[in-house]
């Protein structure tokens, strides 16, 4: 019942209350990765599959993201003792030359969303900056968002730079953004094109359970 | 620059089209599909117009100078495809403009620009300097009355869009404006209505501006007189009903202001079609399409419920979409674009278009 009250509360962007239940949870010894998976990350793919529908938008899931991650500060203390590990690790960004922001953001609260570790590079971010990245945190995903035609082409110059590198067989490579398509994904050498943030928190589920 | 009718063989004949739709729109009354060819002159300008070139402090005149080199080469191309474009001018900075007039730096990059947000609480922007003494503000005035003075006598109108209410203060308070709507919903109301008066003001300047020049001229205030044109592109980042409770009264203040509200948004934000023409004398919307997003020309029959007789402009890839379209689309108010690959071409399907129209 705590947990269901976690989930609805959380989807409703109450922050203050999910991270009270979540505390309360603990306290009532329900464990870490219980309240994680059956209260927090349930609520989050509610929503996640409520935005992929248009039954709710940016707003909402942005405070529903809000509202787990206060629930996660309470949660990661005891999620780390119980020795709970990630279910993969991502690196995000959105592409050099581009400053939006939005999508890469919303994609990152929905992997977060799903148990992924995900490594915020920011916007603007180049070539050079992702290879470091990589080297340095071995992700399993590289996350790569663009929303402009003239920034788009960028996500290929940063998969070629993973090839230079000897490292692209080291990580998925998924691309997304309003103008990007499933044909450009391809023909880019990305390993997966998702629509929305859902989607694509989804597919990186998908990719790290094979 | 020369005077309007080198560019055009039909000026009267396309207002006066235009102006029965627009009426016809505000009356809520159907039955007007105009045509636009889109040949590739019309979008070069754009490819080849390099925003950072130029020296906005010291180097103004050249960039008029390129800007409307460009703008010329673009209406003489066209000249012979009597579709329904009617030559316009007006600066080209990017969409960094579209907020920087409040307060703030510009971006520039090749073919487009940015502001960045400036509001780090959402009441801050009580305490934004007074509107009209911002760098950006002077800057867009100069610019334009540099380009009405180069191009006096030609009689070719002044055209500018604003940003509405909403994208005006998610430029100002970037991604923070949708935990707002939330955390202080009131507040939300005070920066878009402070962001409606701060529309209002900067689009009566930049039209008594253009009055000055082109007041007596036939068509020069045909884009100004009566009418805002505003992008509402955040709105479909919400939902109808926080559109509806939010943005909507704000967006109405500055289209009553005006008169007549010519609106633009996406295909993305199909599902606000339906809120938007149902503001108070809204006569346009233009609806791009998005990639990966439904395309508009095959939901006419929802769009036509949805729009209230507002003329809706979208776009298409073969004109036998609007041979199939044709009969539906009359139910309502329609302006539809085809990219053309060639002026020969856009000639072609414009001649076309006629017969379809005098079937």
């Amino acid at each position: 019942m705590i947990l269901e009250d976690i989930s609805t509360l959380l989807q409703k962007g109450k922050a203050k209350e999910v991270k009270i239940l979540v505390q309360q949870a603990l306290d009532e010894k329900i464990t870490p990765t219980m309240i994680l998976n059956e209260g927090l990350i349930k609520g989050m793919s509610i929503i996640g599959g409520k935005f992929k529908n248009n039954e709710v938008f940016v707003p909402e899931v942005l405070v529903a993201a809000r509202a787990m991650n206060s629930g996660l500060e309470i949660l990661r203390p005891a999620l780390v003792a119980s020795g709970a590990k990630s279910v993969g690790k991502a690196i995000i960004c959105t592409v050099m030359g581009d400053l939006h922001d939005i999508g890469k953001n919303l994609v990152k609260m929905m992997l977060e969303g799903q148990g992924i570790e995900v490594i915020d590079l920011g916007v603007d971010v180049d070539a050079d900056t992702i290879v470091e990245a990589v080297k340095t945190h071995h992700p399993d995903l590289v996350c790569l968002s663009a929303l402009l035609t003239t920034t788009m082409m960028n996500q290929k110059v940063i998969i070629d730079a993973l090839v230079k590198a000897g490292i692209r067989d080291q990580v998925v490579v998924m691309v997304g953004g309003a103008p990007v398509t499933q044909g450009f994904a391809n023909e880019i050498g990305a390993d997966a094109y998702t629509a929305d943030a859902a989607s694509a928190s989804e597919a990186a589920l998908a990719f790290l359970r094979n | 620059m020369k005077t309007i009718d080198a560019y055009k063989n039909d000026l009267d004949q396309t207002i006066l089209s235009s102006k029965k739709m627009y009426d016809d729109a505000v009356a809520g009354c159907g039955g007007n599909i105009s045509f636009r060819a889109l040949p590739p002159s019309d979008i070069e300008i754009y490819n080849d117009f390099d925003l950072t070139k130029y020296n906005y402090e010291t180097d103004l005149d050249a960039y008029a100078e390129s800007l409307l080199a460009g703008m010329e080469k673009s209406f003489a191309a066209r000249k012979d495809i009597n579709d329904n474009f009617f030559p316009s001018i007006g600066p080209i900075l990017g969409i960094g403009d579209y907020s920087a007039f409040v307060t703030g730096e510009i971006i520039f990059r090749k073919d487009t620009s940015w502001s960045t947000p400036c509001l780090k609480e959402i009441e801050d922007f009580r305490n934004l300097p007074p509107l009209g003494t911002s760098k950006w503000y002077k800057k867009f005035l100069e610019i334009s009355e540099l380009l009405l003075k180069k191009t006096q006598g030609t009689g070719i109108p002044f055209m500018r869009g604003f940003f509405s209410p909403l994208d005006l203060a998610h430029a100002l308070r970037g991604e923070n404006i949708y935990y707002d709507f939330y955390d202080d919903p009131d507040m939300v109301h005070e920066l878009l209505d402070y962001c409606a008066d701060a529309t209002i003001k900067f689009a009566e300047d930049i039209y008594a501006l253009n009055n000055k020049y082109n007041g007596k001229t036939k068509y020069g205030t045909w884009y100004t007189k009566g009418k805002i044109n505003m992008s509402e592109d955040i709105a479909c980042m919400i939902s109808g009903a926080a559109y509806n409770e939010f943005c909507a009264p704000h967006t109405q203040k500055v289209i009553d202001h005006f008169g007549v509200g010519y609106m633009h948004c996406h295909s993305r934000a199909m599902y606000l079609v339906k809120e938007i023409c149902h503001l108070r004398n809204v006569a346009h919307l233009w609806l791009a399409t998005d990639p990966n997003q439904p395309r508009p020309i095959d939901h006419i029959e929802q769009l036509v419920k949805a729009a209230n007789g507002v003329a809706i402009a979208i776009d298409c890839d073969t004109f036998e979409e609007i041979q199939n379209h044709y009969n539906e689309m009359k139910k309502g108010n329609f302006s539809i674009c085809l990219p053309v690959k060639s002026i020969e071409e856009g000639i072609k399907y414009t001649t076309l278009f006629e017969q379809l129209k005098n079937k």
